[in-house]
């Protein structure tokens, strides 16, 4: 199993279009906000450097899990891969488990490319609030592996980028992404993913503990994720 | 390893050493919808064989793989590898397989690709001796989705003998090759029944099961209408053919004779404007139906007795019309069983594979008659 873990990963890392979606984009993006607010704060008082620098890792995470899973999934379970690997010793489980593994590791550049350009650019964290951002947000990815491997399981590979697209700007364009969520809004991003998962950076601003109301919020989205894709899953093994 | 210590000749010859089943249907069904995919299926495999799966396109083959390597499950009947469930005996590294659609992983070298299926399987062999037994050593270093289709199916061949399997199962394995890849494939198969594996592969080339297999399933709606060695199941459709004219000048004959050649599986009658009458037969026995036909007192004009191939026996057991060139299509009428007049020449009458063992059975009662 960890030969096919590596293998996932590898693949994933060497993969021209994971570079530009997750590291490449969210990355020059956050440059193009930074210089866009002249140094200035969004709406609510945050440092537009900190709140993009925020917004951008967990948006290049969420693209580089969903597009690893989703697609890749779909993909291969046409293409008969996913056949192929039921005729090999691994059991079952060890195709998602490696593409939940695969995703957990690539979010981790996606998050370091768009920290380091904050630290440049002027970000002032402690060591301690630095590790502690990262281990969230590479936490809260989790939530967008098992969804991606959930659409992966529901979507046809000539339907699953488009839905994959569309699901993921609605929620980054409603979930604080491209700007932060105030007002009346709040209450439809309550039960947005992104929008939660942006609010776990919440405890690095001064006065702010840990946001446990989104914590928990992702916690239930992660079970539902998770029970959709094992019970597509299912449907997929006894379709052959 | 079982299959190993038993011999090739003596596990099919004997089916005496029947230490086990290498793989069992026993009255299994599978329908999709209104379709019956696999209708009633009893075999069994025994250690040694190689074993081909022909058939038409539709007639069950790759459904009948994949219930035997437990992708699905049987609406009736079971299924059993080695004993027990096809999952466990996957699970045991006993059972390498190559399917018809089984994609490749992107973005890997099939190098990587061939490590992965040494490494997950519980007896793995050598990457490099793999993709050399396979014939990919000079495809190593190439992306696995980058591949044409005969050296993608090579690939998978590697995938399926990345372990010391006993059973090998392969759905079509030589779909894409040319020629001579082809050949070159068919000695990598060979080699590995020659270790002593079990060899299930299904195929639509005959000639391929005429070269390989020491067994032959024919596989057709579903069901398995003939089951036997290459040899046998081109006597069992009648493997020569006699052609012969009967002009109006020559002296006549009781031509009902015809009827009760001995080894006859069908006989046709064709007649023209001027009188002169072509027969064909298909002979079981073409010695016994010449000596027969002269005998008889015919004065045959231009007898051919040609030999059918596989192919045609294939055609003959399924009665699949003709989608390979023949020069008797058509016009082909099973044996009379009581007597009466000639068969009229007719256009209709390809025999029908469920009513192909009745023909045989009523051809067997006719030849005996013939022998009285």
């Amino acid at each position: 199993m960890t030969t096919l873990i590596q293998l996932e990963i590898m693949r994933t890392l060497r993969n021209k279009r994971y570079l530009l979606v997750s590291l490449l984009y969210p990355g020059l993006l956050y440059v193009f906000f930074i210089n866009a607010y002249h140094g200035g704060s969004v709406a609510g008082g945050t440092p537009a450097k900190s709140y993009f620098m925020v917004s951008m890792a967990t948006f290049g995470a969420v693209g580089a899990v969903l597009s690893n899973s989703a697609q890749r999934i779909s993909l291969e379970r046409k293409s008969g891969w996913v056949r192929q690997l039921r005729l090999t010793a691994l059991p079952g489980r060890a195709y998602t488990a490696a593409k939940i593994a695969s995703c957990a590791v690539t979010t981790l550049p996606a998050i370091a490319v768009v920290f380091a350009i904050g630290a440049v650019e002027g970000v002032r964290l402690s060591a301690a609030q630095w590790g502690g951002l990262g281990l969230a947000l590479w936490l809260g990815s989790f939530v967008f592996a098992a969804l991606g491997v959930a659409l992966g399981y529901a979507a046809a590979p000539d339907s699953v980028q488009p839905i994959v697209m569309i699901i993921y700007m609605l929620m980054a364009l409603f979930g604080g992404t491209w700007f932060p969520v105030t007002g009346s809004m709040k209450s439809f991003a309550r039960f947005n993913p992104v929008y939660l998962y942006n609010q776990l950076a919440t405890f690095t601003q001064p006065g702010h503990p840990l946001d446990t109301v989104a914590v928990g919020g992702l916690a239930g989205f992660l079970v539902v994720f998770v029970a959709v894709a094992a019970h597509l899953y299912h449907k997929d093994t006894k379709q052959a | 390893m079982i299959g190993k210590g038993v011999g090739r000749m003596s596990a099919v010859t004997a089916g005496l050493r029947a230490d086990e089943e290498v793989a069992a249907f026993r009255g299994v069904s599978k329908s999709y919808g209104q379709v019956r995919a696999v209708n009633g299926l009893d075999l069994v495999l025994r250690p040694g064989e190689t074993v081909a799966l022909l058939g038409p396109n539709g007639a069950g083959k790759s459904s009948s793989l994949d219930l035997l390597l437990g992708l699905r499950e049987p609406d009736q009947g079971s299924v059993s590898l080695f004993g027990g469930t096809p999952r466990a005996a996957i699970e045991a590294g006993r059972v390498g397989a190559m399917l018809q659609s089984g994609g490749l992983m992107g973005d890997v070298l099939v190098r990587e690709l061939v490590k992965l299926a040494c490494d997950v399987h519980p007896r793995g062999r050598r990457p490099a001796e793999v993709m050399e037994s396979a014939g990919i050593t000079e495809l190593a270093d190439r992306k696995a989705d980058r591949l044409s289709g005969g050296q993608e199916q090579r690939v998978r061949f590697a995938l399926a003998i990345a372990g010391a399997n006993d059973l090998l199962v392969l759905d079509e394995p030589t779909t894409g090759m040319d020629v001579s890849v082809r050949r070159q494939f068919w000695a990598a198969m060979r080699a590995q029944a020659d270790a002593g594996r079990t060899v299930l592969f299904a195929t639509h080339y005959l000639e391929e099961a005429d070269s390989i297999a020491d067994r032959v399933l024919v596989l057709h709606r579903g069901r398995l209408i003939a089951d036997g060695t290459p040899a046998e199941i081109k006597a069992r459709a009648g493997a020569r053919r006699i052609t012969f004219e009967l002009h109006p000048a020559d002296p006549a004959a009781d031509e009902s004779l015809l009827r009760t050649l001995p080894g006859t599986v069908s006989l046709d009658v064709t007649g023209r404007i001027d009188g002169v009458r072509t027969v064909r037969i298909r002979s079981r026995d073409a010695d016994a139906s010449v000596a027969a036909i002269y005998r008889a007192g015919l004065f045959p004009r231009g007898l051919e007795v040609t030999s059918l191939g596989l192919e045609q026996a294939f055609l003959t057991i399924t009665g699949e019309g003709a989608p390979f060139p023949q020069s008797s299509a058509g016009g082909t009428l099973p044996q009379p069983s009581a007597g009466g007049t000639l068969p009229q020449p007719s256009a209709g009458g390809t025999p029908r594979p469920e009513d192909w063992g009745k023909d045989a059975a009523a051809d067997d009662s006719a030849a005996e008659e013939g022998k009285r």
